[in-house]
């Protein structure tokens, strides 16, 4: 177990608090709760954005106010009041370069995360966000001399060579009037990640994006926008969490993936929001011709969660696999999922989850496959398996078919279980506990996800199935 | 539910499921438009209040419409212990009690008659007690513009409840079957095949609330695909908190013959026990190419191999027929999609022709 697993057991032990601590956000600027034309053009001051984003941000927020929510979806949102939330809250300092010049407060915050250390041992590169604004952003000098581009949305807008390319990009995979809380997102975003991997280069170790949100009752909003030109590689990984308080808070991040010809893009995700957050986020990526798409994601955090990543294979023989794994516990509500859209020829999909709800956690698994009219040959098949633990805990899944092609095959599975007495009979017999038999079964039931991950965040993850199902890490 | 001054009624929000998806997707439910006959000041006969509370597939506003236009409404009972032999045939609105360890065998069969017939429909409620055997055989055939099956059941302690659905009539079929296991080691198999062509639209609502402790539900559903057809079924099975012991499987096999076809497959499993075990699955697609290849090395077109499949669900359908009525509806079927030479091969293959009933009379 390396030094950094042995520190987090520590402070796990007694509690939640490896991420449930806060700092005072004493000194930091916070705009007034509530969503109103004047916050948005504060907001979009602040960061001297061209006159087209303050266009589209005002749009949207029109947007926002005109949408209904759709009265036959998922977990209630009731709680979410936006007259309670703050959606900007800054830490007034500026982006460094180095974790030295990083505010002392915000800087442990990232240590007890292990972001500096990992960003020594395995990544080209790291952008950490704090509630708005992104506080850290560095990569490789070797990285950056092929040419790579990681940077903040921000920087890019301000950037002669990149605004153009931000322009043409932003907003056009999901679009404002998306969904309500896509519309809420471009109208207040803030933050992110701007990536740009030019044509043939292959990254070889992956970039990491952190987003921590402090502030009470705020909400946090970043947009990644990533293009991964033809034959290029790349890994991105995004974690996020929060402490936990008794107000709500909200995350409506977007993200837009463009994965060009021949390319590929693994994109990883721990989420670890606290129990108090409206994780209501949109991704959604575009795959050209014989490209790669990948997608890991550990969803532990939120009290609410609506997350469905949405892949669409727009180029012949391009491909997409989709691991995910949903752990549900008390006063959880996780809508996940997926969804998948096949246009291309020979294109072919996998989309692989498991999900444990205990507690009385509400696990939902939904998901959508569409196969589009020229989408001759195309394959997919969808695999759920779903834990119940206990019997105060649900667990449903609802997937939808929509085929209009002849030649497509399309497959889908799908189980609802409990673990069997036999199984905590047999490794109880061996010296196990029933709780540690219970935490070895549902640790091989999410293996095949954590084996996904690089190795210190399938050690993460495996921590967070421990603290889950014990109560502690040890 | 809005009624128009036209004389027709828009049915919205019909088929729905208990747990939906993405709304933009259309699958979530049918909109339907149905004619009205104003029935004020007529006093009809209603069943009994006790089949009001019974859950049917295509929910409460197809059952207020059906009831409001259908005459008398017919009750029939099986007393207990009895194993009655002559099917019950239900008609437009008709509630079935099956007391407690008896037998019935209810059929359920569209009329036929052409378009120029419009809408026609079936409301069709049964209580099968405890211990009962209730054997369910619908059959849709005809060529109405647009046909309405909404079927409910409820099963009591040891109930054995088996379905067998045929929809393969043109037009427009819209048919919602809801069947609740409420009784412990209740049981039910359902078996539905459907075939849709050229411009036909057919909607499919299914779904198997498991109540009582142990209950045990098989699904499976199959069907052919061509033409324009448009196709939508949604299976949910409900495993609802109590249930422990309960074991519910799911199934869809669909073989879709033409790029023109659109096809809507909606398998949901709700759970709200951890004792229990639900498995769904679901497989779409068109014929293996070796399959193809192995029956054109022996003779057959491409289309001639595929209309293999189609034969099989009239074939099947024939063998399960009961009555003349429903035999003489699968036959007319077969012929106007197969052939008379097929349909009449039907008939010698199943050795109907010996029987007494609509062979001998029917043209084929």
């Amino acid at each position: 177990m390396s030094e950094r697993t042995e520190k987090r057991t520590q402070v796990a032990d007694v509690d939640r608090s490896l991420y449930d601590f806060t700092y005072s956000e004493e000194g930091y600027e916070r705009y007034d709760d509530g969503l109103t034309p004047d916050i948005v053009r504060a907001i979009s001051e602040k960061k001297d954005e061209p006159e087209w984003m303050l266009a589209m941000r005002l749009a949207a927020l029109d947007t926002y106010h005109a949408k209904e929510m759709a009265p036959n979806w998922g977990p209630s949102i009731a709680g979410l009041d936006m007259d309670h939330i703050s959606t900007y809250v800054s830490p007034r300092t500026k982006q460094a370069k180095s974790w030295d010049d990083v505010p002392d407060d915000i800087k442990n915050t990232f240590e007890r995360l292990g972001i500096p250390e990992a960003e020594r041992e395995s990544l080209a590169g790291v952008g950490a966000q704090y509630d708005s604004e992104i506080v850290y952003h560095n990569m490789r000098e070797d990285v950056a001399k092929d040419g790579v581009v990681y940077t903040t949305i921000e920087d890019a807008l301000h950037d002669p060579q990149w605004e153009p390319v931000v322009h043409e990009y932003f907003g056009t995979l999901i679009p404002p009037a998306d969904h309500k809380f896509a519309a809420l997102h471009y109208a207040v975003w803030s933050g992110g990640s701007f990536v740009y991997v030019p044509t043939g280069v292959k990254v070889e170790y992956p970039l990491q994006s952190y987003f921590r949100l402090n502030a009470e009752g705020a909400g946090q909003f970043e947009h990644t926008l990533i293009i991964v030109e033809e034959g290029a590689d790349l890994h991105f990984i995004e974690g996020c969490s929060a402490p936990k308080y008794y107000e709500a808070n909200l995350h409506a991040g977007a993200v837009e993936l463009f994965v060009k010809d021949h390319a590929r893009l693994r994109y990883s995700t721990i989420e670890n929001w606290s129990k108090n957050m409206y994780n209501l986020n949109t991704k959604r990526a575009r795959v050209g011709a014989d490209a790669q798409m990948e997608w890991v994601s550990g969803s532990f955090g939120s009290h609410v969660s609506y997350l469905y990543p949405t892949t669409i294979l727009q180029g012949d023989r391009s491909n997409c696999e989709f691991s995910g794994i949903t752990f549900a516990g008390a006063t959880q509500d996780l809508d996940t999922g997926c969804k998948v859209i096949l246009n291309g020829a020979d294109t072919t999909a996998t989309v692989d989850t498991k999900s444990i709800s205990k507690d009385g956690g509400c696990n939902t698994f939904r998901s959508s496959v569409i196969v589009g009219r020229r989408a001759a040959n195309a394959r997919c098949s969808v695999s759920c398996q779903s834990l119940m633990l206990d019997d105060i805990s649900r667990s449903d899944t609802i997937p939808a078919m929509d085929v209009r092609n002849a030649t497509a095959s399309v497959g889908h599975e799908a189980t609802i279980g409990r673990i069997s007495d036999d199984t905590i009979l047999y490794l109880m017999s061996r010296g196990c506990s029933e709780p540690e038999a219970r935490t070895m079964v549902v640790g091989g039931f999410a293996n095949p996800v954590s084996k996904e991950l690089p190795l210190e965040y399938a050690v993460e993850m495996n921590n967070l199935i421990k603290l889950e199902m014990e109560g502690a890490i040890g | 539910m809005a009624e128009s001054a036209s004389g027709t009624l828009v049915l919205e929000r019909v088929n729905t499921p208990p747990a939906q998806t993405w709304n933009h997707l259309r699958a979530n439910d049918i909109t339907l438009t149905v004619p009205v006959v104003s029935r004020k000041g007529d006093v009809y006969f209603a069943l009994p209040r006790l089949f009001e509370s019974i859950e049917c597939g295509m929910g409460g506003a197809v059952t207020d419409w059906i009831e409001s236009q259908a005459s008398d409404a017919r009750y029939v009972e099986v007393r207990a212990g009895e194993k009655r032999e002559e099917p019950i045939i239900a008609e437009s609105d008709t509630g079935i009690m099956v007391r407690a360890g008896a037998e019935a065998t209810i059929v359920v069969c569209a009329p036929t008659g052409g378009p120029a017939q419009g809408t026609t429909a079936a409301l069709v409620r049964i209580i099968a007690e405890r211990g009962a055997q209730v054997h369910v055989l619908e059959f849709v055939c005809g060529d109405t513009e647009q046909h309405l099956e909404s079927v409910g059941i409820v099963a009591g302690e040891d109930a054995r409840v088996d379905v067998r659905q045929f929809f393969l009539g043109a037009g427009t079929t819209a048919a919602g079957l809801a069947v609740a296991l409420d009784g412990n080691r209740a049981r039910l198999d359902l078996s539905c095949r459907y075939l849709a062509r050229d411009n036909d639209v057919l909607d499919i609502n299914h779904v198997i609330r498991q109540r009582g402790r142990n209950t045990r539900c098989d699904v499976h559903e199959s069907g052919v695909l061509d033409g324009h057809a448009r196709k939508a079924l949604r299976a949910t099975i409900d495993l609802v908190h109590g249930s422990s012991g309960s074991e519910g499987a799911e199934l869809e096999n669909v073989l879709v013959l033409s790029d023109d076809v659109t096809n809507k497959t909606m398998p949901v499993i709700l759970c709200d026990e951890d004792d229990v075990a639900g498995n769904h699955g679901a497989s779409i697609g068109s014929v293996a190419p070796e399959q193809i290849q192995y029956l054109q090395d022996r003779g057959l077109t491409l289309e001639e191999a595929e209309q293999l499949y189609v034969r099989a669900l009239f074939d099947e359908a024939l063998i399960c027929a009961p009555t003349s009525e429903t035999r003489k509806a699968v036959l007319a079927r077969a012929t106007e999609i197969l052939g008379s030479e097929t349909a009449s091969d039907l008939v010698e293959g199943l050795d109907l022709a010996e029987k007494s009933g609509p062979f001998a009379t029917t043209e084929v």
